[in-house]
């Protein structure tokens, strides 16, 4: 097995609501190796999407530690850590969250905009990622002229435009029909399986949960299994 | 119908500027390819109504806060003229209503340094049965006046014919022109401080003067139509040189020091000073005013920037998530902010100046406003306030989005 991408010592997070503490993350330890689809499941609550967020670097843990590509996301200040984001995660969301005022080929270049490249070269990088996901013809469309999977792709494609080791997703195709939703699966699949990329999604359809590699459950807040999808 | 209504809607929504800019920024985006500024600028029109009544409240209140100005620069700065420098007005030490002695005036004309004086006594009647005359006239000695006009020309009859007649009047071309008066025509006024009225035959007419307005006429006749006083309103001196003037002015002082009726002289600028303290303090008042409007100018930004901001909340969420720094976000919300300020100020400040500038304000306030000049001083105050509002505006929803992390950002709009 690669060496882990991802390493995950002891990690919790307790949250103050009032005057309780609710812990949302017990003690979790794993390791996930580059270019696995790791899927996280449980019901809701359990911790999943708050596990995903930190390792993502946009939430921060209690207690406990981890090492993305070697690097401790928590010692990172707030600067170093947008770096950070912009240069090895890639965001894919429930709702898609496309800026609605850019179009698709926009929306894309976005993170590129804190990159060092030349209008040229944001250009080729953006088509590449928009043809990746099947959308190299609608570059010029604004989010509300698409479709859901539609946008979802284009939120792929901005997704890996930067070329992040890492793509993080929560629950990409909970607002997708089954069609669409094959298709967003089937992409993140293929990014995993032929490019290499280290997949992390949050979902709740066991269906979508055969895409994966491994599939690790959570119930409140602990690692319940960890085990190869069937 | 229906389609009828959209296309007029779709017209009117063309002649408005934010879709101008709308489409301003989609050409540089496609042009320049995107960056901060268009993605700027796509952002403060994406909701045209709200950017377009946003840009239309700063502009009015700036128009407002100029207007109010102009006005009070109107009603306490006097407008300066070339040989203001070379006069001196004494009056009464005691009061501005108390006359003084004609006697004077063998004293007042020996002083080195004067090269001509003239008695000057203000007559404030109504013309024509107006309740308010908004013109003074003045009782003078016409032959001496003549060397007290530096600025100025005759531009219509004879100033010797003015000198001849004493029932004649010498008037500014401002007069004659809002009267419909020519040469020859005759001038009733009734008297409101001196209980006689006039009936003056115009003689002459003069312009080019900082108000041409005026009405002038025979100190002899005012004299003789009160049964010879022998007292005057005021002297009107002309000094040498500007150098001179302090000197002559404590010289006239020291003249009649101890006498019964002691002098202060002063320059014509500050008689005219004195002369508007007495409408009490304007400038506190219309200060006041425009410290309202400023307040409500930044009320209307300062509620428009949070409201644009936090319905995108999620937005701006993202943009952390992808890597914006909080720098970045408050770079886009300042010139957001500042950007509607700009464009409000341009457009109030603009509208403001080619309101004033091009109505005849004179005509239109029966001559109460004279100049009503909107200066560069005045416009850049206009735009210091509207891009210091602008700033004070973004720091509120900046430090709301800087505080805001990711997950809360997407959890509060998801």
């Amino acid at each position: 097995m690669a060496d882990p991408i991802v390493v995950i010592r002891d990690l919790s997070k307790v949250y103050r609501q009032g005057d309780i503490n609710v812990i949302a993350l017990n003690g979790i330890s794993l390791g996930i190796s580059a270019g696995e689809f790791v899927v996280l499941m449980g019901p809701s609550g359990s911790g999943k999407s708050t596990l995903l967020h930190i390792i993502a670097g946009i939430d921060s843990a209690t207690s406990g530690e981890v090492r993305v590509q070697g690097i401790n996301v928590a010692n990172l200040n707030e600067s170093q850590l947008a770096d950070w984001r912009n240069q090895n995660v890639g965001f894919v969301f429930q709702s898609f969250n496309l800026i609605p005022v850019l179009t698709a080929h926009e929306n894309v270049e976005l993170p590129l905009l804190l990159t060092a490249l030349g209008r040229k070269e944001r250009r080729q990088q953006v088509e590449i990622a928009l043809g990746l996901v099947g959308l190299a013809d609608r570059g010029h469309h604004r989010p509300d002229q698409m479709s859901g999977g539609q946008q979802q792709r284009v939120a792929i494609a901005r997704a890996l435009v930067t070329d992040p080791a890492l793509i993080v997703a929560d629950e990409p195709t909970g607002n997708l029909d089954a069609r669409s939703a094959q298709d967003v699966l089937g992409i993140l699949q293929s990014l995993s399986r032929d490019a290499g990329k280290t997949v992390i999604m949050v979902t709740h359809d066991p269906k979508a949960a055969v895409y994966g590699t491994r599939e690790l459950h959570l119930e409140k807040g602990e690692l319940a299994r960890d085990s190869v999808p069937s | 119908m229906k389609g009828i209504l959209q296309r007029i809607g779709h017209i009117l929504s063309l002649l408005s500027p934010m879709t101008w800019l709308g489409g301003l920024a989609r050409l540089w985006v496609r042009w320049f390819g995107l960056g901060p500024f268009s993605f700027v600028l796509i952002n403060a029109v994406r909701n045209q109504r709200r950017a377009t009544l946003t840009v239309l409240s700063v502009a009015s209140s700036c128009a407002l806060l100029v207007t109010l100005l102009t006005l009070q620069r109107e009603l306490t700065v006097p407008p300066e003229s070339e040989g203001a420098s070379l006069r001196i007005i004494a009056r009464n030490k005691v009061s501005l209503a108390q006359p003084l002695p004609a006697k004077q005036l063998a004293t007042v004309e020996k002083i080195p340094g004067v090269v001509a004086v003239s008695p000057f006594t203000y007559f404030g009647g109504n013309y024509k049965g107006e309740e308010m005359t908004s013109f003074a006239q003045f009782a003078v000695d016409p032959a001496r006046f003549r060397e007290l006009l530096v600025e100025g020309r005759i531009s219509d009859g004879s100033y010797d014919e003015f000198i001849k007649d004493r029932n004649s009047c010498f008037v500014g071309a401002d007069t004659m022109k809002r009267y419909g008066l020519k040469i020859g025509d005759k001038m009733k006024f009734t008297g409101t401080f001196y209980p006689v009225d006039l009936d003056l035959k115009i003689a002459a007419v003069f312009q080019g003067t900082v108000d041409d307005r005026g009405v002038f006429f025979h100190h002899k006749l005012l004299d003789e139509l009160n049964g010879d006083p022998g007292t005057v309103g005021t002297w009107y001196l002309r000094v040498a040189s500007a150098e001179v003037a302090n000197d002559v002015i404590a010289r006239v002082n020291k003249a009649f020091e101890n006498s019964t009726a002691e002098v202060r002289a002063e320059s014509e600028r500050a008689f005219q000073m004195g002369f508007i303290s007495m409408l009490g303090n304007v400038k506190v008042l219309t200060l006041s005013i425009s410290g309202v409007v400023v307040f409500t100018l930044m009320l209307v930004t300062v509620s428009t920037m949070s409201m644009a901001i936090r319905e995108r909340f999620r937005e701006l969420a993202i943009l952390k998530a992808l890597g914006f720094r909080r720098r970045d976000l408050f770079s886009f919300i300042l010139a957001e902010s500042f950007g509607l300020a700009a464009l409000g100020a341009l457009v109030g400040i603009g509208g403001a100046w080619a309101l004033w500038t091009f109505l005849d304000l004179q005509k239109m306030t029966n001559g109460f406003l004279l100049y009503f000049e909107v200066t560069p001083r005045i416009m850049a105050s206009g735009a210091i306030v509207a891009a210091v509002l602008g700033i004070l505006a973004a720091i509120g929803p900046s430090l709301a989005v800087a505080r805001m992390s990711v997950v809360e950002g997407l959890k509060t709009l998801d």
